[in-house]
């Protein structure tokens, strides 16, 4: 997206690029703190970035 | 300050802590080692706080917290039964008929033999940390690369 690449992302909302690789592949839930974080980046809402599921919350593909 | 100026000066304080433990071996004062050790210590996480150029973010306090949470859950086990042994040495009950008196006491754990079973908890507490901190680390993520 617009060429933003993930140490970009991850010094705008103050993280390191392992996290949002991380949180990408699904290895970490982010906390609830950092999901509202990227979304505001984006300018959309949390569901939009993230989808909850009851036994793995994982993260909207797309 | 720069990461690796921390690393320097980490490794500068671990080299002097060791000089000083060997001197006060030598000088038979273990009081100097243990101040020293304090001091080091203390100028570690000083330092540490001085570090500009890298961020300690939710996922990686997370993975410490795991870590020594895990670490503390095996330790105090291994901990307690060393403990429970020592103290059944201090209460020895000697089984009669009793030893007549000006005898060799029995046999308690000496202070070397509790220096060495104190330096392998502290080993065993290294690895247990060192193991479980890179367990979590790949479980969270931190081994991952791009496909891009």
């Amino acid at each position: 997206m617009h060429n933003l690449t993930q140490e970009d992302l991850a010094r705008a909302i103050g993280v390191n690029r392992q996290t949002i690789l991380a949180i990408e592949k699904e290895k970490y839930i982010p906390s609830l703190d950092l999901a509202f974080k990227i979304s505001r980046y984006f300018g959309v809402n949390i569901e939009e970035v993230f989808i909850f599921d009851e036994r793995t919350p994982t993260i909207a593909s797309g | 300050m720069k990461k690796n100026s921390f690393f320097l000066i980490f490794g500068c304080i671990a080299l002097a802590l060791l000089v000083i433990f060997w001197y006060s071996v030598e000088l038979h004062i273990p009081l100097l080692i243990e101040i020293a050790f304090i001091i080091g210590i203390v100028s570690v996480y000083l330092a540490k706080r001085k570090v500009t150029d890298s961020i300690e973010d939710e996922r990686d306090v997370k993975i410490t917290e795991q870590a020594t949470i895990r670490t503390m859950q095996v330790f105090w086990v291994v901990f307690c039964a060393f403990s429970i042994g020592a103290v059944m040495q201090v209460l020895h009950i000697p089984t009669f008929p009793r030893e007549p008196l000006g005898s060799r006491p029995p046999d308690l754990l000496g202070p070397r033999m509790m220096g060495y079973i104190q330096l392998g908890l502290l080993c065993l507490m290294i690895f247990l940390y060192v193991g479980f901190r890179i367990y979590y680390a790949k479980k969270y993520g931190d081994f991952e690369t791009d496909e891009e």
